[in-house]
């Protein structure tokens, strides 16, 4: 056998019609007859692809380095970080209704969540409790959000895979739903609605018959929505049996929502721990059965119906009263008091000025956001600002078992079980 | 009461582990020692009556100046049962000259990047993690930015009473907190 | 500029060249002053070739898809079909910052992301335009803090800043109105360079 080049591969750099390329390719154990296009694998070197952080498929600044055996993952390591804001940092110097707006921009497709959430923490240190119309508008508000959240996760996903037309049909139906939030309060998207004590302000008369338009048509929309792709079977071959992940690992990833509840595992915040009066109504939790991507868009399609669902009874039973608390720790004095007493005057600009002041303690609050178990830690020293507010994201812990879920498989399926976790990048970097 | 059974489980099994037990706000807080962490929690994840199998978080806490003087940072973990539908909060302290604690990587398969995200915004170090770097700030970043003694602004707004704020970064007091960048 | 049916080719020397017959029909191209007469008798139509240059340039703004955070999802609105982008010529948004001509800079820039947004700038061809889209973009926003750049500008040259925490969809139009009036008010000279 005559002599081989040292480096690379044994057949790199030769001439494909001398003879030291044919010994090169019994070395490499390849017949000799063979032809070019039959050829397999050379050597088992495997390729460094960088997929991102600006990637179409990636649901923002995610960078993902796989390491391919030809198309098929063999590791996945995500680099996250990209836009990591110091939100933590941010509210340790602000007062608690100064930290709302931030919140709203954490988990940017489901700002009301974050708002509940951090709001509900203050409360639980506070010890005050919302009216009862307050909670239900809360409860309207978040499930409303949590449609548009699904719809803008639908459309997205299924514009990875080729399906513009869903995009295009999503992002219609969640305009009716920002028109909803513009009218409450002025803003699309982050509303700031939800405050310590109950919301900005009573809802103003169109919101009852936008309300009633939302129920009496989206659950023909959605029906529209799972028209196009549940049994479309580019989309079966594409999802199903695809990025599996089992109950056991689910749970020891820190993985909640529908990631969890895919999988199998039935844990809903709403019902296991139920927080502003979401026990008062009568809604399924819907559970996936093997973990892949399919079951997860199965679940999220039921959860959008479910939340119509919990929208319609708490509309219908929409109680009289005030929003807001009237525990003078948090609410502003009214208005005619301000005219006639010195106190009221001087409560009202302390409170504007330097916030409430919250006693000292730690508590944990976790609410069910539309991407699993959102919690906020917050542990307050007795003055007006939080001494450190640790935000554990969903989406952060649902990426960690990304590099286990997409072990194994080809490098297009890696954009759509990314689709299938939902993540928002403001969420897993905060 | 949250965190009750994690703290009864406990105070039956490994009563030597608990060094305090604080209720409040409807939660319970158990302080444990650095040393008995792993055993602490291989004991709530894998008992039947405890089953805390989800991680919620690790992170720290950091008190620079407690009174009377304690270590300065609580590294705070939270674990989730879903079989009992329970929560439970772990305390560990540190000092600043020694932030090291134990790694729970084995225990859980996602504490792995929440321990990365703690010794990256605070530096706390976990001893026996795979591949402790930084996970959200690049990795040639000095500093940790949720101590109290690292400065909260970027850019300095400068009104007419604190003009010097706005020169540029060269030009600034040395002394001014913020580190390099 | 004026009334002309002649070629002006620039720096040949101010020679020019007939192109079409005096009393041909003339359609007035909008935003460039051109000819006025509209019959459409012989279906020829007449300007100067900076003109048509930036009316392709402006009409056909393809942008880069750059979307970062919360803006990115009103620029995607803006993309949906209530808000229509690409009746301003935004048809595709390009995943490849070679194929595309303007930069959306849309969500809060991090200390990290930085040079991949320079760098991606840099893999534009030109010629380029950048929106900065939303507070954030322009100058840090509400995060005057350690991890954001305070102002995309400080690493990109930006044409059009946008207000807004998101802006609304029709905020974005606008500026990309205001860039495309800005494109054809640029000087013939430009075009070369």
């Amino acid at each position: 056998m005559t002599a081989l080049p040292p480096l690379g591969t044994p057949t790199a750099g030769l001439d494909p019609l001398s003879e030291q390329y044919e010994a090169g390719r019994e070395l490499l154990g390849i017949e000799p007859d063979l032809d070019a296009i039959d050829l397999v694998e050379i050597g088992d070197s495997t390729m460094e692809l960088n997929m991102g952080p600006m990637h179409p498929s990636t649901h923002g600044v995610l960078r993902l380095v796989l390491n391919l055996d030809g198309e098929v993952v063999r590791e996945c390591r995500p680099d996250i970080g990209y836009l990591h804001t110091g939100f933590e940092k941010d509210f340790e110097r602000h007062t608690y209704t100064q930290c709302i707006p931030y919140t709203d921009r954490m988990d940017y497709l489901s700002p009301l969540f974050n708002n509940l959430g951090f709001s509900l923490a203050v409360e639980k240190l506070l010890g005050i409790e919302v009216p009862l119309r307050g909670q239900y508008l809360r409860v309207i508000m978040c499930e409303l959000c949590r449609l548009a959240s699904h719809l803008l996760w639908y459309g997205t996903s299924a514009l990875d895979l080729g399906a513009t037309t869903a995009f295009v049909y999503a992002w219609r139906d969640r305009e009716k739903l920002l028109d909803i939030n513009e009218l409450v309060s002025g803003v699309r998207m982050h509303t700031s609605f939800i405050r310590v004590g109950g919301l900005l302000a009573d809802v103003p008369e169109p919101f009852y018959e936008m309300v009633g338009a939302v129920i009496k048509t989206f659950p023909k929309l959605i029906d529209d929505h799972e028209l196009l792709i549940t049994k479309n079977p580019i989309w079966r071959q594409r999802t199903v049996g695809l990025g599996r992940l089992s109950p056991e690992d689910a749970m020891a990833y820190g993985a909640t929502g529908p990631v969890l509840r895919g999988s199998g595992v039935p844990y809903d915040l709403r019902k296991a721990q139920p927080y502003s009066s979401y026990d008062h109504f009568d809604f399924d939790v819907p559970v996936g059965r093997t973990g892949d991507v399919y079951d997860r868009y199965l679940v999220r399609m039921q959860e959008m119906r479910e939340s119509l669902k919990i929208i319609t009874q708490a509309f219908e039973n929409l109680p009289d009263g005030p929003v807001n608390t009237t525990d003078r720790r948090v609410a502003l004095p009214p208005r005619n008091e301000l005219n006639t007493s010195m106190e009221s005057l001087i409560h009202h600009f302390k409170l504007v000025t330097e916030g409430m002041r919250v006693p000292a303690g730690q508590v944990y609050q976790a609410v069910e956001s539309p991407r699993g178990e959102l919690g906020f830690y917050l542990v307050s020293d007795g003055t007006n600002r939080p001494y450190r507010c640790k935000v554990r994201a969903p989406s952060f812990s649902n990426l960690s078992a990304l590099p286990h879920m997409v072990r194994g498989e080809l490098i297009a399926d890696v954009v759509a079980v990314i689709g299938s976790i939902d993540i928002v990048l403001g969420d897993v970097d905060r | 009461m949250s965190g009750a059974r994690a703290a009864d489980l406990l105070e039956r099994e490994l009563p030597t582990a608990v060094r305090r037990r604080e209720t409040g706000f409807g939660e319970v807080t158990i302080w444990i020692d650095r040393s008995d962490l792993v055993a602490v929690c291989t004991l709530l994840r894998d008992h039947p009556d405890a089953a805390y199998t989800t991680p919620v978080f690790v992170t720290a806490v950091d008190w620079p100046d407690r009174e009377p003087a304690e270590p300065r940072f609580d590294v705070v973990y939270m674990l989730r049962s879903l079989q009992h539908n329970d929560v439970c909060r772990l305390v560990v302290q540190v000092g600043e000259d020694d932030p090291n604690v134990p790694t729970l990587e084995g225990v859980f398969a996602g504490m792995d990047w929440h321990e990365r995200e703690c010794f990256d915004l605070i530096g706390i170090t976990f001893t026996g993690h795979h591949d402790l770097k930084r996970i959200l700030l690049p990795t040639d970043w000095d500093g940790h930015p949720l101590r109290k003694d690292y400065a909260s602004f970027g850019e300095p707004i400068a009104f007419t009473h604190n003009l010097e704020w706005a020169l540029p970064a060269q030009e600034r007091p040395r002394d001014m907190p913020g580190g390099s960048r | 500029m004026g009334l002309s049916n002649e070629l002006i080719v620039p720096g040949a020397g101010g020679r020019s060249i007939l192109l079409a017959e005096a009393d041909a029909g003339t359609i007035a191209l909008p935003r460039t002053g051109a000819a006025e007469r509209t019959a459409l008798q012989s279906g020829f139509v007449t300007t100067t070739l900076g003109k048509v240059i930036q009316w392709g340039r402006y009409s056909s703004l393809w942008p880069a898809l750059f979307g970062l955070a919360c803006c990115a999802i009103e620029m995607m609105a803006t993309g949906a079909a209530r808000y229509d982008m690409s009746r301003f010529g935004c048809e595709v948004f390009r995943a490849s910052p070679r194929q595309s001509d303007l930069m959306i800079v849309a969500g809060r820039v991090s200390q990290k992301m930085a040079p991949v947004l320079r760098h991606i700038y840099d893999q534009m061809p030109e010629p380029k335009w950048v929106i900065s889209m939303g507070a954030c973009a322009s100058s840090g926003g509400m995060f005057n803090n350690y991890a954001i750049v305070q102002g995309v500008d400080k690493v990109v040259p930006v044409d059009v800043y946008i207000p807004g925490c998101p802006p609304r969809p029709e905020g974005l139009l606008d500026a990309v109105m205001k860039l495309q009036k800005k494109i054809a008010g640029e000087l013939p000279g430009s075009l070369l360079g």
